[in-house]
């Protein structure tokens, strides 16, 4: 498992700004990321990953994330980014099985990489697909392909930027349940709130770059939601009611 | 399949080499005809094979690479800019080992011009990349046509430089490109599950652990270095590894394990057909370059890749 620290952490890009002063999540959370479009979501998440150069420090079990090879950083944390397109034809099981890249040993996969990979599929209800080439499925089932790609890493943190875009509500639920039963930590924008009410323990909401709060369940308000997205908010414990203001 | 393959890549070879302004007959072959099978069409065809691997085996790192299944040696402009430094080096008299490596210089220089054009954001436009090619092959010509009338004495002529041919072939360069060949052939193959990972986006291939810009750049060298070379003897033969990576993919599937070395064996095939074909097309005994055929086919797959994945270049 591994613990994450944010210290005094500085982006800008034009005139975006991001910066948050301090943040730490312990291993197994579940952290839900709100706000509105262009927050910040996606690019704290790269961050965090160390695709993007930026000020302050990121630290991973007490270790810099500078200081931490790219290779390693991969049995560190896994990625599912907002969209993911392949420039070439691979089968849906191939695509599954590059999640092993982190593990494989010289330059092939082993049997235990490729059970694992079964097992991957299996899970998230892609067996009748495995054979099927990744670009000719629908945006839903490539979001599950992409998603089985990055739980085969098995990395202790997961980073989903808006796991369920695309996704039909069953396989949203189905994908939100195995996250939520899952020991690793799971670090997610979400732009539902009431799903993430209920699947998520704890919620990091960004406004314009800033932190503006990081609350439990117990305290994310209707209040704080109406000053995070700018609309009227009432309800609550999975029920809030969004309108314009 | 595998084995198919192989049997008719051997099978072409010898054909190759028995046809031509005079038709050999292995089994009732006159010593002159002998003389001329292994002193001439042998080392002609090996090195056309050899030419071909070297051109199809860098087509299918660039496509990859560039993510542009319209990217090649030719389309990128790092064939122009080779044959450019080529031509420079050799007007202004350096010594011919030094010419593959001029070569190499101003072919990566074309290219990483291409490639910084057409990146935004991170994110490589295949449409952007194209264009920059097409402006770097007519620079490129440009210079050339205008060293050649400069450098007239010293200059092979300009249809070799622009249309490519095996004018003058010997065991030595034969060695030479095999060598290349051979050594970039085995540094790509020790990366191929890495260059698999390319295939996704940049941040999924990151966060799996591939140090993307490290890979990026020794594919850039390496697969310039074949193309360099190449051109330094052969000058600019164009979409035989825009082609042949494309036929690999769709046969054996597009893991880079197997696509690598398809990708060179299928271009081998190609260009030794194609070279068979400038020997014999025109009657007399008179020879066509070589870049001539393989352009008529390239243009024709070109257009057909446009026509079936014209929505995915054009959105990137």
């Amino acid at each position: 498992m591994a613990e994450l620290w944010v210290d005094k952490l500085s982006f800008a890009r034009g005139d975006f700004k991001l910066r948050i002063d301090q943040l730490q999540i312990r291993p197994g959370e579940k952290v839900a990321i709100l706000g509105e479009n262009g927050s910040g979501k996606s690019t704290l998440l790269q961050l965090l990953c160390g695709l993007l150069p930026c000020g302050g420090e990121i630290r991973y079990d007490n270790r810099p994330l500078a200081q931490i090879p790219v290779v390693q950083r991969a049995r560190l944390f896994s990625l599912l980014p907002q969209f993911s397109e392949l420039i070439f034809p691979f089968s849906v099981a191939e695509v599954v099985l590059f999640g092993r890249f982190p593990h494989a040993i010289g330059n092939s996969f082993s049997d235990a990489d490729r059970q694992l990979s079964e097992q991957q599929l299996q899970q998230l209800d892609l067996l009748p697909l495995r054979e099927r080439q990744f670009n000719e499925l629908s945006g839903g089932e490539k979001r599950r392909v992409m998603l089985a790609r990055v739980l085969n890493q098995q990395a202790p943190i997961i980073y989903l930027d808006e796991p369920n875009a695309s996704l039909d509500i069953r396989h949203t639920l189905e994908i939100f349940e195995l996250l939520g039963g899952r020991r690793e930590t799971v670090i997610a924008p979400v732009h539902d709130i009431n799903l993430a009410e209920q699947f998520f323990d704890r919620f990091l909401l960004l406004k314009q770059g800033r932190l503006l709060a990081d609350v439990s369940h117990a305290h994310l308000t209707p209040e704080l939601l109406t000053e995070t997205y700018d609309v009227q908010v009432t309800g609550g414990t999975a029920a809030f009611t969004f309108t314009r203001r | 399949m595998k084995k198919l393959l192989l049997i008719i890549f051997l099978l072409t070879l010898i054909a190759a080499c028995l046809v031509g302004s005079t038709a050999i007959n292995p089994f009732a072959a006159s010593p002159v005809e002998r003389d001329i099978l292994f002193s001439l069409r042998l080392p002609r065809v090996l090195f056309s094979a050899v030419i071909g691997a070297m051109l199809g085996l860098s087509g299918s790192v660039y496509q990859l690479t560039l993510k542009n299944p319209l990217a090649d040696s030719f389309t990128t402009g790092a064939a122009s800019s080779s044959a450019l430094g080529a031509v420079l080096a050799i007007a202004f008299g350096l010594p011919v080992a030094l010419v593959p490596v001029a070569a190499l210089a101003t072919g990566l220089v074309g290219l990483l011009t291409v490639y910084r054009l057409s990146k935004t954001n991170g994110v490589i436009n295949p449409v952007t990349m194209i264009l920059a090619g097409v402006v770097m092959n007519i620079v490129a010509s440009s210079v050339i046509s205008f060293a050649k009338y400069f450098f007239e004495d010293s200059l092979s002529s300009i249809v070799f430089w622009l249309m490519g041919g095996f004018f003058v072939v010997d065991w030595g360069k034969l060695l030479l490109c095999a060598a290349v060949l051979l050594i970039a052939y085995l540094l790509f193959a020790a990366k191929a599950l890495q260059l698999n990972m390319l295939a996704l986006d940049e941040y999924s291939a990151q966060s799996l652990g591939v140090n993307v810009d490290r890979l990026r750049s020794l594919a850039f060298v390496v697969a310039t270095a074949l193309v360099a070379v190449a051109v330094s003897y052969t000058g600019i033969i164009g979409f035989v590894g825009l082609i042949v990576p494309h036929v690999a993919r769709s046969l054996f599937g597009s893991d880079m394990q197997q696509n690598l070395s398809y990708s060179a064996l299928l271009g081998a095939l190609l260009l030794v057909v194609a070279d068979a074909v400038s020997r014999t097309i025109i009657p007399g005994g008179a020879e066509l370059p070589v870049g001539i055929i393989t352009a008529l086919l390239g243009g024709i797959f070109f257009l057909y890749l446009l026509q079936t994945r014209r929505e995915r270049l054009w959105h990137g």
